[in-house]
């Protein structure tokens, strides 16, 4: 019974894993563009007044605290 | 709002900072003090008869370990977070009065805190626990500086301006949740005052879990305590600082995402690797010496991120200061991270466990990557808190290699009491009795407690001349008229 | 898929709660009934000896000093049998402690006497040269917490079920009953009692006079303690 659930843990984990670097490494090509290395800039373009990387849109709509 | 710019407000990273410099120096007084005693007993006495219930090695030690751990590194985490969590969330703490008061409210109850500790420490108010030893009514409060800090975290995140999160605010968030878990179930005790009635001290309380299984929820506990404490927020300090400072962006962004999942599933399983040969069941052992030797992967993905970073700037690490710290902290990392899953392999613990090379492993890590880089981080967030160059750029040099030699000074040391005592606890003459009594391996080990001593004496030192130059930079340095951009600016 | 994760704030947390929460869930719940039962032989603390216990805390003895003997032939050879998890069934805190820059005391009551412990915690370099181990006079002056043992052995009776006034097994088959006092007062009279008996023991004038007086020293307790560690 433990090995069963041992297994399939480890299965579902991989699964999840692999999807996880195979969406970081891809999402550059689709089609809304977003490319991981531009979050980069967070911390590089960190003043007040520099452009956010992306931008909260309207902030009043009830982030979660 | 109205007519000034809007600025980043560094009041209470500021006033964080001051904390750490100065529970640091205490903290390492204690320790260099300590170090010495275990080289020299007579020290025990150097206050007197009647001090010695206070000065004594067992009751400093707590305070030593806790002082460093929950005083030092901890403010240097509420103070960075200030400063960074402001910065890559780009929202500045004077826009909400609400988050300003939270802030300086936590920096209150922790000094208050700090003071409870120190007085009930030095008393004998002790669990035993290693990294939790407060007694019940100072976990109360600790939970509550805690809880205010979450509120803070979340609070900034409410009203950031940018929508994603970067991979440093993940890490702290991670160090939020995650002492937060350990902390209050590791701390599970009954006062016993008031679960019998009204009998003896008000103040003592008694673990809610006995014998082994206590012990399995302490290191639990005591190893994620280091992953959450020393690892966790630190590696937050080093992906905002060091990108920062030289200018550079992350090698691969996509690289730091992945190691900080690895890191949060696979630390957690290692804290059987304390227990190895224990009572423990033996798959608990094991899980934790596997998984420690897995943690390898996560922790050099940080740490060769970094590297990679200063990639064609490595003039960079011989021109300032301020990299070489960065530098070496990583490096520290990696040295770190590698020693102990080695030290978790069963065959390499039966020698190492209970031995000084554990206190050598716990300090490269701590004086090597922590220390540096809590040093690093307040010597880059000066020039900015307090709009003026550093005081001095020599200083900060000869600091670098002042304490560099000490910690050298400290793991070869240890690395060689340890495994000296550890050979030696095991040997046996040719008719199967043991080769040598216990005092033969103390002695033996009197010359590398005084070099302990002395390595710990040099970082203390250049402890001393980085409070020093902070101090003197917020002095004795001129106003400077710009917002600053990567590398911090430096005086003579 | 995973876009959510670094814009979402609330399910991010989530999430690596999830992920750190884990391995606790999997590695700390299901062993937790199996190796809390107690070995036979096992008895819980006197009132005495828990106020010992107590002072050995105190003074932090557990950074120096471990109680867990590993099963290798050196360390069986140095301090007796291996540890087993049954005999800390009742003992919250555990103190195996994570560092021996002295040797380990699980079962110190076996090979050193009341005497030797009295001469060693006032002066350890005189009993063995060289020991880097600080004195501990002050445990010879400062009055144990009776009181507080007392209030902890009613708080582990209550709460964990801790067998006292109850006749627990023994190796033999015989059974032992380990005494808890019904007041306060009663427990401070069965403490002082045994008291006695660890001060027959001793040599200190001083010590002797206090518990002839009914007052029990740190150091009687801790001794008490240090004995019943078999």
């Amino acid at each position: 019974m433990q090995g069963y659930a041992y297994v399939g843990a480890m299965g579902v984990l991989i699964v999840v894993l692999y999807a996880y670097i195979t969406h970081l490494y891809t999402k550059k090509k689709n089609a809304d563009g977003l490319d991981y290395e531009k979050y980069s800039d967070m911390a590089l373009n960190d003043d007040i007044s520099d452009v956010p990387v992306a931008p909260v849109a309207d902030k009043s709509d009830g982030k979660k605290k | 709002m109205e007519n000034r710019p809007l600025e980043y407000d560094y009041t209470v990273a500021k006033w964080f900072m001051f904390a750490a410099i100065a529970l640091g120096i205490v903290g390492m007084t204690i320790g260099v003090f300590i170090a010495f005693e275990l080289a020299f007993p007579s020290l025990n006495l150097v206050f007197g008869q009647g001090l010695a219930e206070y000065t004594n090695f067992s009751r400093l030690r707590p305070l030593h370990t806790d002082a460093v751990a929950f005083g030092f590194t901890v403010s240097g985490i509420f103070a960075t977070w200030y400063y960074v969590g402001q910065r890559v969330l780009k929202v500045s703490m004077a826009e909400s009065k609400f988050l300003m008061f939270i802030g300086k409210l936590q920096f209150v109850l922790y000094i208050l805190t700090v003071v409870a500790i120190v007085v009930s420490l030095f008393m004998g108010y002790t669990t035993s626990k290693e990294y939790a030893e407060f007694e019940w009514p100072v976990d109360i409060a600790i939970v509550v500086i805690w809880v205010l800090w979450g509120v803070s975290i979340f609070g900034l995140i409410g009203i950031r301006r940018e929508k994603s999160l970067y991979i440093s605010v993940w890490y702290y968030i991670a160090t939020f949740l995650g002492v937060a878990m350990l902390y209050l179930f590791n701390n599970m005790e009954i006062p016993t005052y008031f679960a019998s009635g009204g009998h003896g001290d008000w103040f003592h309380s008694v673990s809610a879990y006995a014998g082994t299984n206590d012990a399995t929820v302490q290191w639990w506990y005591g190893h994620n305590a280091v992953a959450f404490v020393f690892t966790v927020p630190i590696i937050a300090m080093i992906y905002y600082f060091l990108p920062k400072e030289s200018g550079q962006a992350i090698y691969s962004y996509k690289l730091s995402l992945l190691s900080f999942w690895g890191l949060m599933f696979v630390y957690l399983w290692c804290g059987g690797h304390h227990l190895l040969f224990s009572t423990v069941p033996d798959w608990i052992q094991t899980m934790g010496s596997v998984f420690s030797i897995v943690l390898i992967l996560p922790s050099w993905g940080s740490a060769i991120n970094m590297l990679l970073t200063l990639k064609g700037e490595w003039q960079q690490v011989a021109s300032s200061p301020l990299i070489k710290f960065l530098l070496l902290a990583s490096t520290f990392y990696m040295f770190s991270t590698l020693e102990g899953p080695v030290q978790a392999v069963k065959s390499v613990n039966a020698i190492a466990h209970f031995t000084d090379w554990i206190p050598g492993h716990v300090h490269d890590g701590t004086l090597g990557w922590v220390g540096f880089m809590i040093i690093a981080s307040a010597l880059h967030m000066t020039p900015r808190i307090f709009k003026r160059e550093i005081y001095s750029k020599g200083l900060m040099t000869a600091q670098f290699w002042i304490q560099t030699l000490g910690i050298v000074f400290y793991f070869t040391s240890m690395w060689i009491a340890g495994i000296t005592q550890g050979m030696m606890w095991r040997s046996h003459d040719e008719y199967g009795n043991l080769a040598y009594s216990f005092m033969d391996t103390v002695n033996v080990l009197h010359p590398y407690y005084t070099l302990r001593g002395i390595g710990g004496f040099l970082f203390l030192t250049g402890l001393f001349m980085w409070a020093y130059n902070i101090i003197k930079s917020a002095s004795a340095r001129p106003v400077e008229e710009s917002e600053l951009q990567s590398a911090s600016p430096m005086g003579a | 898929m995973f876009h959510w994760l670094e814009k979402n704030p609330f399910l991010f947390a989530v999430g690596v709660f999830l992920t750190v929460a884990f391995a606790g869930v999997v590695s700390i719940l299901p062993s937790f009934a199996q190796t809390s039962r107690p070995v036979i032989g096992t008895t819980p603390y006197s009132t005495l000896e828990l106020a010992g216990r107590q002072v050995y805390i105190k003074n932090s003895c557990n950074a120096c000093h471990s109680q867990l003997v590993r099963p290798f032939k050196a360390e069986t050879d140095r301090y007796g049998h291996y540890s087993l998890s049954g005999e800390y069934a009742y003992d919250r805190p555990f103190l195996w402690g994570s560092k021996r820059t002295g040797p380990d005391l699980m079962r110190v009551g076996n090979y050193r006497t009341t005497e030797w412990h009295e001469n060693h915690m006032m002066n350890p370099a005189a009993i063995v040269p060289n020991s880097i181990m600080p004195g501990y006079a002050w445990m010879f002056k400062n009055i144990a917490d009776i009181d507080t043992a007392y209030a902890e052995q009613l708080t582990v009776a209550g709460v964990f079920g801790v067998p006292y006034n109850k006749p627990v097994p023994m190796a033999d088959g015989s059974t032992k009953t380990i005494k808890m006092g019904k007041t306060v007062e009663d427990a401070r009279a069965l403490a002082l009692a045994e008291a006695k008996l660890v001060a027959a023991d001793m040599k200190n004038q001083d010590v002797k006079d206090m518990v002839k007086n009914g007052k029990i020293p740190e150091i009687v307790a801790l001794i008490a303690y240090l004995n019943s560690l078999k």
